[in-house]
C-alpha cells in the first residue's frame, strides 16, 4: 500500500480536495495564531448559535488557551499531513477520498476542542470517532484493516456512548450544558452523582487515549496509512480523551478519587507501554506504543492538582505532539522509499536520504529528551512535578525514569539506527524523500530545536494560557532550559545511562520480552476478541432458540403471551368477575350451543377431511342458527352464505392437498403442552367475557340507532342502515378487503415464477 | 377541511381503483401511480400545516355525530405520520418503477401499494377503534397481496409464516373491541377517553388493555410477538420490502402509543412497567439477532424489531420528554428503515446478492452508493449530525430525568450492537473485495439508475436534514407530545363541547 | 346465556389455538374458522343477548316499539365475517400453492425463507 506510484499522476479531485483541505487548515491556524495575544491576555473569545433551544442546546464554540493551544496543533500539523499525503498516495485510486476523510477528521477534532456545549462536544467526539473508522479501514480490502478499524470504532464508541450519559448527567445536575458554565460554577464533587458522572467521563477518555487496559485498538490502528497514523495516532485523535480530562479539571479534578485513578492508570500505561515499545521490530508499531506511553504521561499529570504538573502535562503535549508526528511521516518516508518498516532490515540511511535523516535525529533527540530541544524541557518538568505530586515521590520517580530511559531506547531504535548504523537490506533502493513529504517532519522537527532554545514564547503565550484554563486560574509559567543542578537534573542524567545501556542490549532484551509477552495470560486484545466471539455464540444461540424456523414454535409464544399476560393480569389486580343475573337459558339454545362445541371439536379428533368440513359446516351452522334465535337474522344470512362458500372453497382446496397424516403436534409431550395453551387460552378467554357482561352496557349508541334509523337514515332495518349508512366507512373497508383478496388470489394463482407469458390473464 | 381528513385515505384507493379498473401500459401505469402518489403526499401537506397551525382537525363521516357515527381526527402525531407514509410512498413508488418487472406489475401491484398506503392512512386518522380495525384489516390483506405477488417459492414460503402470525393479531384486535364495547357501549375512542374510567372493574379494564397491546404488539413486532418479521420481510422483491419496513410496524406503534395515551390511562403504573419490559427485550433480542444474521435483508428486519423497542420505550417512560423521542423516532425510523431497505436494493442488483458472503467491493465500484449508505446506517446507529442522533439523545435524557439507570444502560448497549451490526453490513458489503470474479451483471442504465436512485439520495437528504436542523421536528414533536398527554383537546375536537 | 355462550366460545377458542398449532397449515385455516366465529359470536355476546326480536321497525312506526336486539355489535358483526371471509380464502389459496410450490402444507417443514443450515452457520459469523 505504500507502493511509490512513481508514474502514476495525481487524480484531479485528490489535487483539489488536498488544495482545499490545506486551504482550510491553514486559515483556521492564522485566525487562531491572531486570537493568541488576546488570549495570553485572558480573553476567551466565544460564539453561540441556538441549535436545539428547547433542550438548551447551542452551537457554542469558546477560544480560551486550552483549546488555542489544542486547535493550532490540529490545524498546523493537519497542513503538514494533507501535504505529506499527497505526495504519499499519489496515484493511489482512493487517494482524493483519503483526503477528504482526512479533512473531515480534521473539523471534526477542531469541533471537539472549541466545543462549549456538552452535546456538541458529544457530536464531533463521535464524528472523530466515524472520520478514524473510515480512516483506519482505508486499506479496505484487507482484512486486518477492517478488523482493527471495527476494533477502533466498537472500543471508542462505547466509550462515546459513555460520555454521552456522563454530560448529560453533569447537565441535568448543574442546570445547564455549557461547559464553560460548568467551569465557572466550579467542583462537582459534592453532587451525588459525581461517582457517576467521574466513571463515565474517565471511561471516554480512557477509551480513546488508549489508557491501559484499552489501549489494545492503537496498535491495531496502525494498519492505516502513514499519514493517517502520524495526525491521528500521535498528535490529534488520541489526545482527545487528555483534553477531555484537561478540560473537566475544574469540573471534576481535585479528589482522591480523580487523583488516584488517574494517577495509577496513567503510571501503569507509561510503564507498561514502554517496554512493550521496545519489544517490536516494526517501527511503526514501536512508536505506537510509545504513543500509548506518551499518553499514559498526560493522563498521569493531568491527575495532579498543582501547578506544576499541569505545566508538565501541557509542554510535554506540545513536545510530544511535534516529535511522534514528526518521527510517525519518518517512518512513513522509510517505507516510501525502501518498501519496509522492518528495524533490523533498515540502516545506514543517512548516506541516501540526509534530510530525513536530519528530521529524524531532531525528533529523536527530542523524544528522548536531550537538550538543548523542547523535549528536554518537557522531561526536566515532568521530573519536577513527579516530585511534587505525591509526599513520597520514590516510587513514581523511579517509574517515570523506567519509562523514561525505555523511551530513550525505542527513539534510538527507531531514529538512530536505522540512519546511522549498518547496512540497508531492504526490497528497494533508498533514496532521498520528495520535497513535500519532507517538509512535514523537518518542519516538526525543526521546530522542537527551536522552541527548546527559545522557549519563553512558547511557555509564555501557550502553555501558560493553557494552564490557566485548566485549572481555572491563572499561574505564571517559566519555561527555561537551565535550572541549575537540580534533582530532575540528575533524573535526566540517570535516565540517558539508562537509556544507553537498555539499547545497547536492547536485541537481548527485546527477546526476554517477547517470551515474557507471550506469556500473559490475558490482554486486553484477548478479552476483546473473546468478548466479541462470546457476542456472535450468543446471538448464533438466540437466534436458534427464538427464530428457529418453525412456526409451530412461533405461534405456540405468540398465543402463550394471551393466557400469561392477560390471565395474571385478571388475577392480580382483580378483574374478574361473574354475571349477576344472567339471562335464562331456552331450552332449545342447548343443542345448538353443544353441536357448535362438537363440531369445533371434532375436526381435532378426526384425520377425515370429509369429517372435518362436515364439522365446520355443522358450526357454522350452528352459529346461525344461535344469530337467528337471538334476533340477528340478517348476521344469520350472510354467515350462512359465507358459510357455505367458505366450505365449497375448503372442499375444492383439500382436493388438491393430501391426506391429513394425523402426526399433527409432535409426539405426547407436544400435543399436551399444546392441549394445555389451548385450554388456557380458552380458559382465559371465557374469563375475560364473564367479567365484561358482569358489569352494565351503555345502551345510548343502540337506542340511537334504533331511534334514527327511519328518520335520519330512511331505512326499516336498523342494522342495514347502520352498516350503510351509519358506520359506511367500514363497509367500504370491507368491500376493499374483499377486491384485494380476490385480486391477490387471482394475482397469486395465475402469477407462477418463470411461467410463460400466454398463462397470464389479461 | 373535511374533505382533507378523508383524503389521505379517498385518494390512494381512488387511485387503486383507476389502476385496477384500467390497466394501462407501462407508462400510463407508472405515471397514475407517481400523480397518485404526489396527490397523496400534497393533501398530507395541507393538513400537516392545518394540525401544525390549528390544532387537532376532526370530522364525521357522513356528517353523523359522534359518537354515534364515525370519526376521522387529526392530531400532530396522526398528520405527521400520514406525512411520512405519503413520501415513503413516493419514493418506494418511484423506486418500484425501476425494480418491480413487468409481470408482477401487470398483476396489479401498483393498485395493492395504493390501497395498502390507503389503509396506513386510515389507520392513522380514524378516531374509531372498529373502524381502525377495518383499516388495519385493509392493509394487511394488501400487505398479503404484495408478498405473494410474484409467487415464488421464498414468497410462498414466508407468506405463510406471515399470514398465520398476522391473523391471530386480527383476532385478538377484533375481540379486543368488543371487549370494549362491552364495557362502555361506544366504539369512539373520544367517548372511550370519557367513559372507560367510569368503569367499576378497573382491573378488567387493565386485561383489556393488554389484550390490545398484545394485537398491536403482533403488529408492531415486540418480543415475544415479532418471529413473523425476520421470517419474511426479506420474501418479497425489495421496493416491498422497503415499505413494509417503513410504514406496518410503525402503525402498530402508532396504536400503541394513540390508545395508552388516549384510552388505556388508568394502571399507567401497571402498563408502563409491563410496556417497558417488553420493550427493552425487544431492544436486546432485535439486536442480538442482526448479530447472528449473514443477508442484509434479515439483518436488517431485525433491526426493525431492535427499533421498535426504542419507540416503545419512549412510550412506556411517559414523560413529555419521552414522548416526544417516541414520536421523533418513530418518524426519523421509517425515513431511515425504508431508506435502508432501498439501498439493499441497489446493493443485490450491483452484487446479485443480499448475502454478505457473496457482496463486496462496492466501496470502489460505487462511491456513492457507499456515502448513501452511510447516512442512513450511522443514522440508525445514532451517531451525529444524523436524525437518529437525536432520537436516541431525547431517549437517553429522558430515561435519566425519569430515573431509570437500567433503561439508559439497555439504550446504551443496543446502540453500541447497532453500530456493531451497521459496520458489520458496511465492511462486508462496501470494504472487502468480492469472494470470487463476480459474473458480470448489467450496468445501470440512466434512467434506472436515477429512478432507484432518487429517493434514496431524497430520503437521505431528509436525514441528514433532520441531522443538522432539529429544532423543527423537535418542536412539533414535542407539541404532538404535549397533545397526547392532556387528551382534551382531541376529545374537544371530536366531541364538540362535551367534556 | 351469558354465561353459557362465554363458555362456548371459551371452548371455541381453545379448540381453534390446538388445531392452529397443528403442523398441517390447511387444520391451521380449520381453526382459523373456528375461532372467526367464535370472536364473531364474542361480538354478538357483548352487545347482552336476549330472546329478541330483530332490530326494525315495524311499518307505520317511526321507530321500534319496545325493547331490540343489539344493532350495532350485528353491524360489527357482518363486517367481520366478510372480512374474515376474505382473509380466509386468501390464506385457501395460499395453502394450494403451498402444495404445489413448495411440496408440502407442514409449515415446519417449510424452510426456504430461514433455512435450516443457517442455524450452523450463524455460528460461524464472517
Amino acid at each position: 500500500m505504500a507502493a511509490d506510484h512513481a508514474g502514476a499522476a495525481s487524480s484531479p479531485g485528490a489535487r483539489a480536495l488536498t488544495a482545499i483541505g490545506i486551504a482550510i487548515a491553514l486559515g483556521f491556524a492564522g485566525a487562531l495564531a491572531s486570537l493568541v495575544p488576546a488570549v495570553a491576555g485572558g480573553a476567551a473569545p466565544s460564539v453561540a448559535v441556538p441549535w436545539l433551544p428547547a433542550l438548551g442546546v447551542a452551537l457554542a464554540f469558546r477560544v480560551d488557551g486550552l483549546s488555542l493551544l489544542f486547535a493550532l496543533l490540529i490545524s498546523g500539523i493537519g497542513a503538514l499531513v494533507l501535504l505529506y499525503a499527497h505526495r504519499y498516495l499519489r496515484g493511489h485510486p482512493h487517494a482524493a477520498r483519503l483526503q477528504l476523510f482526512l479533512t473531515l477528521f480534521m473539523l471534526s477534532m477542531l469541533g471537539l476542542v472549541l466545543a462549549d456545549d456538552a452535546v456538541v462536544l458529544f457530536v464531533f467526539w463521535e464524528l472523530t470517532t466515524v472520520t478514524s473508522y473510515l480512516l483506519i479501514g482505508f486499506d479496505s480490502e484487507s482484512a486486518k484493516s477492517r478488523r482493527a478499524a471495527l476494533q477502533a470504532m466498537l472500543v471508542t464508541g462505547s466509550g462515546g456512548l459513555a460520555l454521552l450519559v456522563g454530560l448529560l448527567i453533569l447537565g441535568g445536575v448543574t442546570g445547564t450544558l455549557r461547559i464553560s458554565e460548568w467551569i465557572a460554577a466550579g467542583s462537582v464533587a459534592g453532587q451525588v452523582a459525581y461517582t457517576a458522572v467521574f466513571a463515565l467521563v474517565v471511561l471516554a477518555a480512557f477509551t480513546k487515549s488508549a489508557q491501559f487496559p484499552f489501549h489494545f485498538w492503537l496498535p491495531g490502528a496502525m494498519a492505516a496509512p502513514t499519514p493517517v497514523s502520524a495526525y491521528l495516532h500521535s498528535a490529534t485523535m488520541v489526545k482527545a480523551g487528555v483534553y477531555l480530562l484537561m478540560r473537566m479539571h475544574p469540573v471534576l479534578g481535585g479528589t482522591e478519587l480523580w487523583f488516584w485513578t488517574l494517577t495509577v492508570a496513567g503510571s501503569a500505561t507509561a510503564l507498561w507501554a514502554s517496554i512493550v515499545a521496545l519489544r517490536q521490530t516494526d517501527l511503526k508499531l514501536a512508536l505506537a506504543y510509545s504513543t500509548v506511553t506518551a499518553l499514559g504521561f498526560l493522563v498521569l499529570f493531568v491527575g495532579a492538582e498543582i501547578g506544576i504538573a499541569i505545566t508538565a502535562a501541557v509542554t510535554f503535549l506540545i513536545v510530544h505532539a511535534f516529535y511522534k508526528s514528526a518521527l510517525f511521516l519518518v517512518v512513513g518516508i522509510v517505507d516510501h522509499a525502501t518498501g519496509t518498516r522492518e528495524a533490523q532490515r533498515l540502516g545506514g540511511l543517512a548516506r541516501t536520504m540526509p534530510t530525513t535523516a536530519a528530521a529524524a535525529g531532531l525528533a529523536a533527540l527530542s523524544m528522548a529528551g536531550f537538550p538543548p530541544l523542547l523535549g528536554f524541557i518537557g522531561k526536566e518538568l515532568k521530573y519536577e512535578a513527579a516530585l511534587a505530586i505525591v509526599s513520597q515521590p520514590l516510587v513514581l520517580a523511579t517509574l517515570l525514569v523506567v519509562a523514561n530511559a525505555l523511551t530513550f531506547a525505542v527513539a534510538a531504535v527507531v531514529a538512530f539506527r536505522p540512519f546511522w548504523r549498518g547496512e540497508p537490506e531492504t526490497p528497494r533502493m533508498p533514496h532521498e524523500a520528495p520535497r513535500r513529504m519532507r517538509a512535514g517532519p523537518l518542519l516538526l522537527a525543526a521546530a522542537g530545536f527551536a522552541f527548546g532554545v527559545y522557549p519563553e514564547l512558547v511557555g509564555r503565550y501557550l502553555v501558560e494560557p493553557a494552564v490557566a484554563a485548566i485549572r481555572a486560574t491563572p499561574m505564571e509559567v517559566d519555561l527555561k532550559l537551565w535550572h541549575g543542578v537540580n534533582v530532575p537534573l540528575a533524573m535526566s542524567v540517570a535516565t540517558a545511562l539508562l537509556g544507553l545501556a537498555i539499547y545497547a542490549a536492547h536485541e537481548r532484551v527485546r527477546a526476554v520480552l517477547a517470551r515474557a509477552v507471550s506469556a500473559l495470560p490475558l490482554t486486553g486484545e484477548r478479552a476483546f476478541d473473546a468478548s466479541l466471539d462470546a457476542l456472535r455464540s450468543f446471538a448464533a444461540f438466540q437466534t436458534r432458540i427464538l427464530q428457529g424456523g418453525s412456526l409451530r414454535r412461533y405461534l405456540f409464544a405468540t398465543w402463550l403471551v394471551l393466557p400469561a399476560a392477560v390471565g395474571s393480569v385478571l388475577v392480580l389486580r382483580g378483574g374478574l368477575a361473574w354475571p349477576a343475573s344472567p339471562s335464562p337459558v331456552p331450552v332449545y339454545a342447548w343443542p345448538i350451543v353443544l353441536l357448535v362445541a362438537a363440531g369445533s371439536i371434532a375436526p381435532i379428533v378426526t384425520t377425515s377431511r370429509l369429517a372435518s368440513i362436515a364439522a365446520l359446516g355443522l358450526v357454522g351452522a350452528g352459529v346461525s342458527l344461535l344469530y337467528l334465535l337471538f334476533g340477528a337474522p340478517d348476521v344469520a344470512m350472510t354467515q350462512l352464505l359465507v358459510e357455505t362458500l367458505t366450505v365449497v372453497i375448503v372442499a375444492v382446496v383439500l382436493l388438491r392437498l393430501p391426506r391429513f397424516s394425523g402426526r399433527d403436534h409432535p409426539g405426547s409431550a407436544g400435543r399436551a403442552r399444546d392441549a394445555a395453551l389451548a385450554i388456557a387460552a380458552g380458559t382465559t378467554v371465557s374469563a375475560l367475557l364473564l367479567a365484561v357482561l358482569a358489569s352494565p352496557l351503555d345502551p345510548s349508541l343502540s337506542d340511537w340507532f334504533a331511534a334514527n334509523a327511519l328518520p335520519a337514515g330512511f331505512g326499516r332495518n336498523v342494522v342495514n342502515v347502520v352498516i350503510v349508512d351509519f358506520r359506511a366507512l367500514d363497509t367500504l373497508g370491507e368491500i376493499t378487503v374483499v377486491t384485494v383478496a380476490a385480486c391477490a388470489a387471482y394475482a397469486l394463482l395465475k402469477l407462477r415464477p418463470g411461467a410463460s407469458s400466454e398463462q397470464e390473464g389479461a | 377541511m373535511r374533505g382533507l381528513l378523508i383524503a389521505p385515505v379517498v385518494i390512494p384507493l381512488a387511485t387503486a381503483v383507476l389502476l385496477l379498473v384500467l390497466r394501462p401500459s407501462r407508462r400510463v401505469e407508472h405515471a397514475l401511480s407517481a400523480l397518485g402518489c404526489v396527490a397523496l403526499l400534497g393533501a398530507a401537506l395541507m393538513l400537516l400545516v392545518r394540525v401544525a397551525g390549528g390544532g387537532v382537525a376532526a370530522m364525521q363521516l357522513g356528517d353523523w355525530a359522534a359518537p354515534f357515527g364515525v370519526s376521522f381526527v387529526a392530531d400532530r402525531l396522526g398528520a405527521a405520520m400520514v406525512t411520512v407514509t405519503a413520501v415513503i410512498g413516493l419514493a418506494v413508488s418511484v423506486f418500484a418503477m425501476a425494480e418491480i418487472d413487468d409481470r408482477r406489475r401487470r398483476f396489479g401491484f401498483a393498485g395493492f401499494v395504493q390501497i395498502l398506503l390507503g389503509g396506513v392512512c386510515g389507520a392513522f386518522l380514524t378516531g374509531d377503534v372498529f373502524n381502525l380495525y377495518v383499516w388495519y384489516e385493509v392493509m394487511l390483506i394488501a400487505s398479503f397481496a404484495l408478498l405473494t405477488l410474484g409467487g415464488e417459492r421464498i414468497q410462498i414460503d414466508g407468506a405463510v409464516k406471515y399470514v398465520a402470525l398476522n391473523m391471530i393479531s386480527t383476532l385478538l384486535f377484533l375481540s379486543g373491541c368488543g371487549l370494549l364495547y362491552g364495557l362502555t357501549g361506544t366504539l369512539n375512542m373520544a367517548d372511550l377517553h370519557a367513559k372507560l374510567p367510569a368503569v367499576a372493574n378497573q382491573g378488567l379494564v387493565t386485561a383489556v388493555a393488554v389484550v390490545f397491546a398484545i394485537g398491536f404488539g403482533i403488529k408492531a413486532a415486540l418480543f415475544p410477538l415479532f418471529f413473523w418479521l425476520p421470517a419474511s420481510y426479506h420474501t418479497p422483491p425489495v421496493a416491498v420490502s422497503a415499505l413494509f419496513a417503513g410504514l406496518l410496524t410503525k402503525v402498530g406503534v402508532y396504536s400503541l402509543i394513540r390508545f395508552f395515551t388516549l384510552i388505556f390511562t388508568g394502571d399507567a403504573a401497571f402498563t408502563g412497567a409491563l410496556l417497558a419490559a417488553a420493550a427493552a427485550f425487544t431492544m436486546v433480542t432485535g439486536v442480538l439477532g442482526a448479530a447472528a444474521q449473514n443477508e442484509m435483508r434479515r439483518i436488517l428486519g431485525f433491526h426493525i424489531v431492535s427499533q421498535i423497542g426504542y419507540m416503545v420505550m419512549g412510550l412506556a417512560i411517559a414523560t413529555p420528554l419521552a414522548l416526544a423521542g417516541a414520536v421523533f423516532y418513530t418518524l426519523h425510523h421509517i425515513v431511515v428503515k425504508a431508506n435502508l431497505f432501498l439501498v439493499s436494493g441497489v446493493v443485490r442488483r450491483l452484487s446479485g446478492s443480499g448475502d454478505l458472503a457473496r457482496t463486496g467491493g462496492l466501496y470502489a465500484q460505487a462511491p456513492l452508493l457507499a456515502a448513501l449508505f452511510l447516512v442512513p446506517a450511522f443514522s440508525l446507529a445514532g451517531f451525529p449530525p444524523l436524525s437518529g442522533f437525536w432520537a436516541k439523545l431525547f431517549l437517553v435524557k429522558a430515561a435519566l430525568e425519569a430515573q431509570a439507570p437500567w433503561i439508559v444502560a439497555v439504550l446504551i448497549g443496543v446502540g453500541l450492537l447497532t453500530v456493531y451490526s451497521m459496520t458489520k453490513i458496511w465492511a462486508e458489503v462496501f470494504w472487502k473485495a468480492p469472494p470470487e470474479p463476480r459474473a458480470a451483471l448489467p450496468p445501470l442504465r440512466g434512467g434506472e439508475r436515477a429512478l432507484l436512485f432518487g429517493p434514496i439520495v431524497g430520503l437521505a437528504a431528509i436525514t441528514v436534514a433532520i441531522g443538522l436542523w432539529p429544532a423543527p421536528l423537535f418542536d412539533y414533536a414535542d407539541a404532538a407530545a404535549r397533545e397526547l398527554a392532556d387528551p382534551r383537546d382531541y376529545v374537544a375536537a371530536v366531541l364538540g363541547s362535551r367534556p | 346465556m351469558e354465561v353459557l355462550l362465554a363458555i362456548l366460545i371459551g371452548v371455541m377458542f381453545g379448540a381453534s389455538v390446538y388445531l392452529m398449532l397443528s403442523r398441517n397449515w390447511v387444520r391451521y385455516l380449520f381453526g382459523f374458522i373456528v375461532i372467526s366465529n367464535a370472536v364473531n359470536l364474542l361480538l354478538f355476546a357483548v352487545g347482552r343477548v336476549e330472546l329478541g326480536r330483530p332490530a326494525l321497525v315495524p311499518p307505520g312506526l317511526a321507530a321500534p316499539d319496545g325493547p331490540v336486539a343489539n344493532s350495532l355489535p350485528q353491524a360489527l358483526i357482518l363486517t367481520a365475517i366478510v372480512i374474515g371471509f376474505g382473509l380466509l380464502a386468501f390464506a385457501l389459496v395460499l395453502a394450494s400453492r403451498a402444495w404445489a410450490e413448495l411440496g408440502t402444507v407442514d409449515v415446519d417443514a417449510m424452510r426456504v425463507a430461514e433455512p435450516r443450515e443457517d442455524a450452523a452457520r450463524e455460528g460461524r459469523d464472517a
